[in-house]
């Protein structure tokens, strides 16, 4: 079974110096604490500047003991992130974990990875191909990516619902959908058109 | 002398095999004999592995001087490998062979038990416990219990018994296997049992030098081996193996060799490429039909008669070469080309089967010889013979046995040796074909002498006139000379003329014993009470392996350099023989 004490607790602290860290970690629902949705903002001086990343991650039911499962919601252009399933190639969420480390500190080691890649050790081998052989065109598209997934725009939450209502989705479901993904239009779309 | 066996050791053989040939064993022996070596390997019974495992930890323990976990943590992480770690150690030294393990040195002391009513923070499960509810590790890291065990519980159920490292991040270091076998029986005595279970064979998983038998039903041994793991051995249980690759034994081939030599032969596609070069499809009912004439027309058992050469149905009416009416335009001189390379690799294969079929079969018909022999000599032994030595008759026979079996595998050795799967690139044609013929003489010698042997001792000598029986005394303890002989040098062909020469040979080939293979013996429990013959014999030899035998038995080393032949009397006979009657017979033989 999970150990839910020390989950709340992880949470409490974690959101506590939000300020500080700009890291974040939310229950998806209330009713279950196994199923939490991380936010890390983009390092400085790296193309991910700016923007803010959703991570999804998954509680095992050994946690922390067992490492937990964290996968990229938002889509990034990294070496060592897959930019079909964001999919995340670190050590300290395979054999290195140590259930001293926290939810914090793993979404720490996470933003670290977007400022350090390590593309020796890819998970996604085209990116780490374009890394290595063509770094500007590579820093290109992690910007692109950046910009069109990450950012969450200056837009109200009236102005986010009436442009996907426009786009012919139902007003409730828009504002649930919008809900549950922390207000970010990009993946509320997305979300929406899969069904 | 250090050739012979210890009394215990002897008892140990004769008991086990009175079975055997005890009529066979005679009191004068002036006839040549076996001289014997302890078995350099050792057979590990469920009872003997603690033993056997505590003898490693106890070196490392009194070498180190650490406590027997520590010791353990070390010999695991070198794979149980006592010399590498012992070379390490005097190179490194030991901060390194700690650190590199994950044992911490120092033990920290707490000087001050910490008072029943102050609490700590535990920083995994982030409450707050009393200071009597948590756990240092060596490493100074302090968790609280219910922490520790979880960590444990989940460590062990992923099997990683034998490393499970402290939950500090970052921390190196390996628990103490005591604190995990205390904390864990307190909440999953079952679990416990199994992390003891994981620790204890770990001695056989992570030691090369350490298989288990591959008998199935397993037996329940471990087989253990000093010096060369590319050597075959036999279990307790009478299963011979080669130790590196755990099928059957194979010399002289190679692991990888006989490996692809069974599949071969296992493979349909061989029957399928003959299929293809001696039979073509009938064009009216498809049944596969061969070619057994001359000429090319062919006629299949539905009657349909049709042209060998496109295959298209024919009339009946032909000539040695021409069919009426017919005329292939189809026929392709590529089509002629492919079958004939396909034949000729066929007829390759073919012939090195044949010849290693042969051999194969002849050894299991020989077998039954042991039966025949038997009686022969109790025939021979009634009479009023002056004859009364009969031994020759029993090392001729386990001397054909031997013989037999290296024959039989040096087909596949040699299909493999000159063929193009291995070492194509590493002679030239001319090189090749030098080669061959060098291994070829020596292969036919020994064929030729093995037959002789075979021979003779198939005849019935009991009922030949005393003269008679001399002689062939006289040629089958010749030939049991011959034949070894050329089995050595078949094997010193092999290692210098053929793979010593070439520079990229993965083929290790297990050596030639003219013994036979050797039968493991069982490990003595209770060594572990002499502490003190362990360092005599450490010093005696240099090859601390080969102490967890009595200190009174030589250590055994590779194959024996001395001829089988050797003129020396033995010591003590009696078990000579009937032990090593069977020796080269497999246990499905017995
Ligand atoms: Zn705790
Ligand atoms: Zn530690
Ligand atoms: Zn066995
Ligand atoms: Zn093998
Ligand atoms: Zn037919
Ligand atoms: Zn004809
Ligand atoms: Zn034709």
């Amino acid at each position: 079974m999970v150990d839910f004490a020390r989950v709340q607790k992880e949470l409490q602290e974690c959101n506590r110096d939000f300020e500080v860290s700009g890291i974040k970690v939310m229950p998806k629902s209330d009713a279950n604490l196994a199923h939490l949705l991380g936010t890390i903002p983009g390092p400085l001086g790296t193309p991910y500047e700016g923007g803010s990343f959703k991570i999804d991650i998954t509680l095992p039911d050994g946690y922390p003991f067992e490492p937990p499962k964290m996968q990229f919601a938002t889509k990034v252009w990294h070496p060592n992130i897959s930019s079909q399933s964001g999919a995340i190639c670190l050590d300290i969420l395979k054999d290195q974990w140590s259930p001293a480390l926290t939810l914090k500190t793993a979404l720490l080691s996470v933003q670290a990875l977007l400022s350090a890649p390590e593309p020796d050790d890819p998970q996604d081998a085209v990116v780490a191909q374009q890394y290595l052989r063509d770094y500007p065109t590579f820093m290109g598209t992690a910007r692109y990516w950046t910009e069109a997934f990450a950012m969450t725009s200056s837009l109200g939450v009236e102005d986010k619902v009436l442009k996907l209502v426009e786009m012919g989705f139902p007003e409730a479901l828009v504002r649930s959908t919008l809900v549950s993904v922390d207000g970010d239009e990009n993946m509320a779309l997305e979300k929406l058109c899969s069904g | 002398m250090e050739d012979y066996m210890s009394g215990s050791e002897e008892d140990y053989y004769s008991s086990d095999r009175e079975d055997s040939l005890d009529g066979l064993e005679n009191d004068e022996s002036d006839s040549k004999f076996v001289q014997y070596k302890a078995p350099s390997c050792k057979v590990i019974t469920k009872e003997s592995l603690l033993s056997a495992q505590r003898e490693d930890l106890r070196r490392v323990m009194e070498l180190l001087s650490v406590r027997e976990q520590h010791a353990r943590t070390l010999l695991i992480h070198y794979r149980w490998d006592v010399e590498k770690l012992i070379a390490v150690y005097v190179e490194k030294g030991k901060a390194c062979i700690f650190a590199g393990a994950g044992v911490t040195a120092v033990e920290i002391v707490n000087l001050d038990p910490p008072e029943a009513s102050s609490t700590v923070t535990c920083n995994i499960c982030m409450e707050d416990v009393s200071a009597t509810g948590v756990t240092n590790m060596d490493c100074g890291h302090c968790f609280c219990n219910s922490c520790w065990t979880e960590h444990f519980i989940v460590k062990i159920n992923e099997g990683q018994s034998k490393r499970i490292r402290c939950m500090a991040h970052k921390c190196n270091d390996i628990c103490d296997e005591a604190i995990v076998r205390k904390l864990v029986s307190e909440k999953h005595p079952d679990l416990a049992e199994k992390f003891d279970r994981f620790l204890l064979e770990s001695y056989i998983e992570d030691n090369k030098m350490v298989k288990w038998c591959p008998s199935i039903p397993h037996c329940g041994n471990a087989i253990r081996v000093e010096n060369d793991e590319f050597c075959e051995v036999e279990c307790l249980c009478g299963l011979q193996f080669c130790f590196s690759c755990l099928s059957e034994t194979h010399s002289p081939c190679s692991c990888l060799m006989w490996e692809l030599w069974t599949k071969k032969c296992r493979d349909e596609s061989e029957t399928v490429n003959w299929m293809t070069v001696h039979t073509k499809p009938c064009p009216k009912c498809h049944k596969p039909v061969e070619k057994n004439g001359g000429c090319n027309l062919v006629s299949c058992i539905c009657g349909q008669a049709f042209c060998w050469l496109c295959g298209g149905a024919t009339g009946r009416n032909h000539t040695w070469s021409n069919i009426t009416n017919h005329s292939c335009g189809r026929y392709k001189e590529d089509s002629e080309k492919m079958a004939k390379r396909a034949k000729r690799d066929l007829y390759r294969y073919m012939h090195y089967h044949n010849r290693y079929k042969a051999h194969t079969d002849s050894f299991k018909q020989e077998s039954r010889l042991r039966e025949t022999v038997k009686e022969k000599v109790s025939n021979l032994e009634a009479t009023d013979s002056k004859l009364r030595d009969f031994s020759w008759i029993t090392n001729g026979l386990c001397r054909l046995f031997r013989s037999r079996r290296a024959l039989s595998y040096s087909y596949p050795f040699a299909f493999y040796m000159f063929g193009d799967d291995f070492f194509k690139d590493e002679m030239t044609e001319k090189e090749r074909e030098i080669k061959q013929h060098l291994f070829e003489d020596q292969q036919q010698q020994l064929e030729s002498n093995v037959e002789k042997l075979s021979k003779f001792l198939e005849e019935p000598f009991d009922e030949y006139p005393e003269e008679q029986v001399m002689q062939i005394r006289m040629q089958v303890i010749n030939l049991t000379v011959i034949t070894d002989d050329l089995c050595k040098k078949m094997y010193e062909c092999i290692e210098n003329d053929l793979l010593g020469s070439l520079q990229f040979t993965i083929h290790n080939i297990a050596p030639y014993q003219s013994k036979g293979i050797e039968r493991a013996a069982e490990l003595a429990i209770g060594w572990s009470t002499q502490a003190g013959s362990i360092k005599k014999c450490q010093k005696a030899d240099g090859q601390a392996n080969g102490c967890i035998i009595e200190s009174d038995v030589p250590s055994a080393s590779g194959i024996s350099d001395e001829s089988e032949h050797s003129s020396r009397k033995r010591a003590r006979k009696g078990s000579f023989e009937s032990s090593l009657f069977d020796l080269n017979l497999p246990a499905k033989f017995n």
